[in-house]
């Protein structure tokens, strides 16, 4: 049944055709890298995108004020300072493993909009561990 | 004591799962009925033993045994009894455990339920699915007890335990974990009976008839458990919504959406036997994904919310994992020629075409779930650098295709089968196709220009109207033919066509969380408060006052409670109280406790964000429209669902009056109700 399986075919690449446009465009928005602190602070191109960083909280560089937290984000030889606005996930603390998203703004701070916090120790079925909170 | 007696359970259950497995081999190599009961005997044997295990560890949670390292790590001596037990599955290894165990259960039913066949000589396919079952079973028996093993005892005794995480304290702990598992589990017997059809060399679908009440069962776990982890989300997290896109929930979506393709394409098989490839692909990928699913969230090779350590776990899931997909695609590849289809595909327009296009859809759905879920690798593998893809990108891509599945759900139940299926459609699309215009109209009237809104709004309004029309159709002709009144030959009809209905009630439920997904994700308001006692903030048309903030106690946490007085522009009133809690055993961590006032069009959705202890407070007030529809959407399904598997449910809601005529075939000139019958053409 040439016909049919000429439909078929044809349908089948419009499906893909569309679904590779939405994919791309996809990526295109939602394309975040995820790296460590050193990397990031080793590598100029970074600089102005909008990024996903881990590291650890400083024990000192640590100042959390209603709803905003200021703090040292700890690479392995190098660290940033980090900006966040918005609701401090309960699990935050000093010297916990943070990924926070964002950009670096003009004075080299980093200004994230989404802060998760990370504990790798336990399993917590379905009930994350971090709490992704987005400032709108 | 509880060691060894749970240790005893397991070790004695992963040898029944291996006796098992040998006699079936047996029982396929030798031709034998004996071999073959006692392999069933065996199966209900493992699954007694590891019975004996979890009620071990039961009731160490019960009676906080702290010589097991399990109970000291996720209970403490003052967790209210419910959650004590809840703690079960709190962890890698008890999760475990009730995975094994629903599985060993599950199994058991299977096993007695599959019919033996009359002959010895056809032992095979029995004893192939058996022997499947019993690898399974062991597979989970030898993880636990090499790997994760729940009954590894303290070395100091400690005297009060860790306490359950704060997070776990709700109730959605007590039933979204063991849903989801059962799901899970579940999924192992379709693809147990399977491997019996491809070894055993069976050329006809009658073990369809089989595999759909567990693919049923197993769809409708794991879909009560998706829903009620999302509730979890939305009711603990404190960010106001329900799915993030997060790696182990995607985990659970992959199976979920293969599973639906499965229950629709079974159909087709079962009618015009088609499809033999695709079903046998789909219950074999269901099975490996949710094995997949476990693998990438508990070995850490994708980083995700849901962190576990990274543990020997996952290697052993790895090469289950490789072993099931090789074993797959060999068996289907050597008995390829059992999968090939009767009838070729001769019409797009029909139902069966229809079938096709909602199971490439969602086999779509899920490859770019599948593949955003990885990124992450394959970003790594391919270019040395991780990339993730966050929520914008499945929101782009999997919502347009979810939406345009709504629409197929709007035309494809109105669809018979064959050639002439499209032009007996047409009279059945007014209604639906006025409803859709009336939307739209609703829409330019309310003034609102969100066009995901309003093509969502125009299939639900085009879906549902479809759903009703062809209820209404069926039971005005049926109450016509037999001079019933309506709602007597609605009663009548319900149990004859109880699938038909169950379906149409199940697209109603989903059509309902797809309503209240665009309400909530696309006209969501958020904004945070620094406020004080007494202060009164304007947010979305309502007042909010502060008017108590006072510690509160429980058992084993202590509390800041805040009190808001709430005035919609209505003048309704209401009031919520939104905790900062501090558990007793977290004393490093605080955890706010949600406070939602839920109506049918809105949730105003209060978290206590943060006090500075001098009466200063953070608040966060979200308004989420219609996200109530997606739990009562939820509870549709589930009901539905539960009629398409409980006949009995089915007559008793309908509550039959005395029957004056039993006629279960309606003559009509539609003939839809024929299908069953009709449209067996000769293929080409």
């Amino acid at each position: 049944m040439p016909a049919l399986q000429k439909k078929l075919l044809l349908g089948g690449a419009l499906l893909v055709v569309a679904v590779g446009y939405l994919a791309y465009a996809g990526m295109k928005s939602g394309w975040v890298y995820y790296m460590e602190v050193d990397h990031f602070l080793a590598d100029d191109q970074f600089k102005t995108q909008r990024v996903r960083l881990h590291g650890k909280v400083s024990e000192q560089d640590f100042n959390v004020k209603g709803l905003d937290a200021n703090f040292s984000m700890l690479g392995k030889s190098r660290s940033i300072n980090v900006a966040y606005h918005g609701v401090i996930p309960d699990m935050f603390q000093s010297g916990r493993d943070v990924v926070v998203e964002g950009q670096l703004d003009q004075a080299g701070v980093f200004r994230a909009q989404v802060l998760m916090t990370k504990c790798a120790s336990k399993y917590e079925p379905n009930s994350p561990h971090q709490n992704i909170k987005e400032q709108s | 004591m509880t060691m060894l007696v749970g240790n005893f359970g397991l070790s004695m259950a992963m040898l029944a799962a291996l006796i098992a497995f040998l006699l079936s081999v047996a029982a396929a190599r030798f031709r034998s009925r004996v071999f073959l009961d006692c392999a069933r005997g065996t199966i209900a044997a493992h699954f007694v033993l590891l019975s004996i295990s979890a009620l071990a560890l039961l009731a160490a949670l019960a009676g906080s045994d702290f010589t097991l390292d399990y109970v000291a790590h996720y209970t403490e001596r003052a967790l209210p009894i419910g959650y004590k037990l809840a703690a079960f599955w709190a962890g890698q290894e008890g999760s475990l455990l009730l995975w094994a165990w629903l599985l060993a259960a599950m199994s058991t039913i299977a096993v007695f339920t599959m019919p033996m066949p009359r002959f010895a000589e056809s032992s095979a396919e029995p004893a192939a699915a058996i022997a499947t079952l019993a690898a399974v079973c062991g597979f989970f028996a030898a993880l636990m007890l090499f790997a994760a093993n729940p009954f590894v005892t303290a070395d100091l005794v400690p005297t009060d335990g860790h306490g359950l995480n704060p997070m776990l304290q709700n109730p959605g702990m007590i039933a979204h974990p063991p849903m989801l598992f059962l799901g899970y589990a579940g999924y192992t017997i379709p693809f147990a009976l399977l491997v019996g059809v491809l070894v055993g060399g069976r050329t006809d679908n009658q073990w369809l008839s089989l595999v759909r009440p567990w693919a049923m069962v197993s769809w409708l776990f794991l879909s009560i458990g998706i829903l009620l982890g999302a509730q979890w989300a939305y009711v603990e997290l404190g960010w106001g919504g329900y799915w993030a896109w997060d790696p182990v929930e995607n985990a659970s979506l992959l199976p979920w959406l293969t599973g639906t393709a499965l229950l629709h394409s079974i159909m087709i098989q079962q009618h015009r036997g088609m499809f033999k490839r695709w079903n046998a692909s789909l219950v074999a990928v269901t099975f490996i994904l949710c094995i997949f699913g476990t693998y990438i969230t508990r070995s850490g090779v994708i980083d995700s919310v849901h962190s576990f350590g990274k543990s020997l776990i996952g290697t052993f899931f790895l090469v289950f994992l490789t072993a099931s997909i090789a074993f797959s695609v060999l068996v289907m590849i050597a008995r390829r020629k059992l999968l090939k289809p009767e009838h070729e595909l001769e019409i797009l327009s029909g139902r069966e075409g229809f079938f096709l296009a909602t199971n490439v859809l969602l086999v779509g759905m899920t490859v770019v779930t599948l593949v955003g879920t990885i990124f992450p690798l394959i970003s790594t593998v391919l270019a040395d650098q991780q990339v993730t893809v966050g929520p914008t990108f499945y929101n782009k891509v999997v919502a347009p295709l979810g939406l345009l599945l709504i629409a197929l759900m709007a035309v494809g139940p109105l669809l018979g089968y064959g050639k002439d299926a499209a032009a007996r459609l047409a009279r059945g699309l007014i209604v639906p196709a006025i409803a859709a215009a009336l939307a739209m109209a609703g829409f330019a009237i309310s003034g609102l220009t969100n066009l995901w809104a309003l093509i969502a709004a125009v299939i639900a309004a085009a879906a549902v109207t479809a759903v009703l029309v062809d209820l209404f159709r069926s039971v005005r002709l049926f109450s016509l033919n037999h001079q019933l009144t309506i709602v007597a030959s609605l009663a009548h009809m319900l149990p004859v066509n109880r699938r038909r209905y169950a379906a149409q009630i199940v697209h109603v439920g989903v059509i309902l969380i797809v309503i209240g997904i665009t309400g909530s994700s696309l006209f969501s308001q958020k904004e945070t408060f620094s406020i004080k006692q007494n202060d009164t903030i304007q947010f979305a048309g309502r007042t909010l006052t502060l008017t108590d903030l006072r510690p509160v106690e429980a058992a084993n946490f202590q509390a800041l409670q805040a009190t808001l007085q709430i005035t919609d522009s209505h003048g309704r009133q209401s009031t919520l109280t939104p905790q900062i809690r501090q558990y007793n055993k977290w004393d490093e961590q605080a955890s706010s406790e949600v406070s939602i006032d839920s109506s049918l069009r809105e949730d105003v959705y209060v978290t206590l964000a943060s006090s500075d202890g001098k009466g200063n407070v953070a608040i966060q007030v979200i308004i989420n429209p219609l996200v109530i529809w997606i739990w009562i959407g939820g509870v549709v399904l589930t009901l539905g669902g539960l009629i398409g598997l409980f006949p009995r449910l089915a007559r008793r809601l309908a509550a039959v009056p005395a029957a004056p005529a039993p006629a279960p075939q309606v003559k009509s000139k539609k003939s839809r109700k024929n299908r069953g019958q009709m449209g067996v053409r000769a293929s080409v």
